[in-house]
């Protein structure tokens, strides 16, 4: 009975599959010793001083460490579990870490090839035996995936309306819910909020352009000449980046080629909502969701990584939603590396576009508030859930139990990870009272 | 008039508990870091003080790059308490990350601390 259920949802790489990730592992965090590239958007700015030489790999190691542990364990862990997906902060924070810690340069691949047959495997195995339990609180976990996906539609709303608003905000709801019921009525085979996620970041998009350039021609208009000294720090700190990053090309379009591969395969969900997409096999709606994801990023990543001299190991994450939709692995392998090319080679453009555009910046720290909004609603919301699945009222104490306290001691844990950590340790404590004789599960 | 620049993913957050203090002595302003970079340069920003999920890194942004690690500070996740925010302000810190789950109890903390150094 418990083997129908474990093929629900397992990791059931093959050869290639599992062959792709430990390649992927060694060479980012290989590319991470280089320094030339970390998956934390935190970690990236500190690399400065490491690359000029102020700061050593060891200090650099600790605030990589310091920065992502929370988000590995907290959030790229759980999710994996739960969804049966890989995600980039289970594979690529630890390859950060890794590869920045190796001493020689040798030793950085073999340890993230290391990282990756951990992954491979001992998720695989810990899966399994999850499954078999007689409480499965990974089955239960997947009931986080209708909040997840319902409310993040909403992304945009939230983002229009801190920027732009309550009147403003409130015309993008009622045209994103309106759109959300049109979908469902007239296309149900379509995820519901793809359509209103669609026009919602346009619009967001489109208000702030139109601001900028508003008050471009308005600073035109009274005369205001925008005066760039010659030796503007910032514009020297910008090339010198692009330039580095430029010498190394070549290995960043392997990189973008490898990203792009494991997208392709389906065994790997770029984003927070997109796992569970790529779980229930909808990767067209995954690639779409992935895609709206890129804009909030793309300020953010653009001026670290040309504050930096290191790039993301996702790039833009533009090769996400491109992998999705790829038909075939070698294909996606050619597109990844020229996708790649063009990012790093328009990245000291794509600067100088952004300097011009303050509002758009505005908008993708915005967006990417919004998202942290969205989602830490539906994560508790579908941890709940997942909790009154597994142990009905028992375990939504335990669950909002454990959640409330860690909010009381000051959140050790990230919010946004805390509530499926403790739905992880509830299904563990709801075995164990099992086994007490102390709890019948909900469902047989 | 102190002016404070906030920036990162919850600088409405930080720019309302700021204001929220009702304190006379700061002006504080929702900005980004590179427009706070060029108002540094020019001398119409005192400190900045920008939030994001780790708290480090994004939070700071381009400013550890330009205004050099020196002036810049992150708590990371951390909470700390008003002595050590003095003895980093006294230590000539400018520039402040922190993590955007702890707005509430970091904001208010760095404004009493720089209103109080007048």
């Amino acid at each position: 009975m418990s083997t129908i259920l474990a093929a629900g949802s397992g990791f059931d790489f093959t050869l290639a599959q599992q062959l792709t990730v430990i390649a992927l592992c060694a060479l980012t965090a290989f590319i991470a010793h280089m320094a030339l590239a970390v998956f934390n958007d935190g970690v990236r700015p500190f690399l400065l001083d490491f690359i000029q030489g102020r700061t050593t790999r060891s200090a650099t190691t600790a605030v990589s460490f310091g920065l992502s542990a929370g988000f590995i364990f907290g959030l790229g862990a759980p999710m994996a579990l739960s969804t049966g997906v890989l995600n980039p902060w289970l594979l690529f924070l630890p390859t950060d870490i890794l590869g920045l810690l190796s001493p020689k340069k040798w030793l950085a691949p073999i340890l993230g090839g290391a990282w990756g047959s951990v992954v491979v495997f001992g998720l695989n195995g810990a899966n399994d035996i999850a499954h078999d339990l007689p409480v499965d609180f990974l089955t239960a976990m997947q009931q986080m995936s209708t909040p997840i996906l319902f409310l993040f539609t909403l992304f945009p709303v939230l983002a229009i309306t801190k920027q732009f608003g309550r009147l403003r905000g409130a015309v993008a709801g009622v045209i994103e819910v309106a759109l959300v019921v049109l979908t469902m009525k007239l296309w149900p085979n379509m995820f519901a909020g793809a359509l209103a996620m669609a026009v919602g970041v346009l619009m967001l998009i489109g208000l702030a352009v139109a601001k900028d350039l508003r008050q471009r021609r308005a600073d035109r208009a009274a005369g205001v000449v925008e005066e760039v000294p010659a030796d503007d720090p910032m514009a020297s700190l910008f090339s010198a980046s692009a330039a580095r990053l430029r010498r190394y090309l070549p290995l960043f379009m392997v990189l973008g080629a490898g990203v792009c591969v494991l997208a392709q395969m389906h065994v790997f969900g770029g984003g927070e909502a997109t796992s569970f997409l790529i779980a229930k096999g909808q990767y067209a709606e995954a690639a779409q969701v992935d895609f709206y994801r890129v804009f909030g990023f793309v300020p953010l990543i653009a001026t670290t990584a040309l504050a930096s001299g290191a790039y993301g190991i996702a790039g833009f994450t533009l090769v996400y939603p491109i992998g999705y939709l790829m038909p075939n692995p070698f294909l996606a392998a050619v597109v990844g590396a020229l996708v790649f090319a063009v990012e790093v080679l328009a990245l000291s453009w794509i600067g100088k576009v952004l300097g011009k555009l303050p509002s758009v910046r505005d908008s993708s720290e915005h967006l990417r508030s919004a998202i942290g909004d969205t989602l830490q609603l539906a994560i508790l919301f579908g941890s709940l859930m997942a909790a009154n699945a597994m142990g009905g009222g028992l375990g939504i104490l335990i669950v909002g139990g454990l959640y409330l306290f860690n909010e009381a001691m000051g959140r050790p844990v990230v919010k946004m990870a805390a509530a499926p950590a403790a739905v992880i340790i509830g299904g563990v404590l709801l075995n164990l009272l099992y086994w007490l004789d102390l709890f019948t599960p909900v469902k047989g | 008039m102190t002016k404070i620049l906030t920036g990162g993913v919850g600088k409405v957050e930080v720019t309302r508990a700021i204001d929220a203090l009702g304190i006379d002595s700061l002006d504080v302003a929702a900005s980004s870091d590179i427009d706070a970079a060029m108002k540094f340069r020019a001398g119409q920003a005192d400190y900045y003080l920008g939030t994001c999920h780790t708290g480090a890194g994004a939070s700071l942004g381009v400013l550890v790059g330009l205004m050099g690690s020196a002036v810049c500070h992150t708590f990371g996740r951390g909470v700390p308490d008003a002595a050590e925010i003095d003895a980093l302000l006294a230590d000539g810190k400018k520039v402040f990350g922190f993590s955007m789950d702890q707005i509430d109890t970091i904001a208010p903390l760095m404004a009493r601390a720089i209103a109080d150094r007048g």
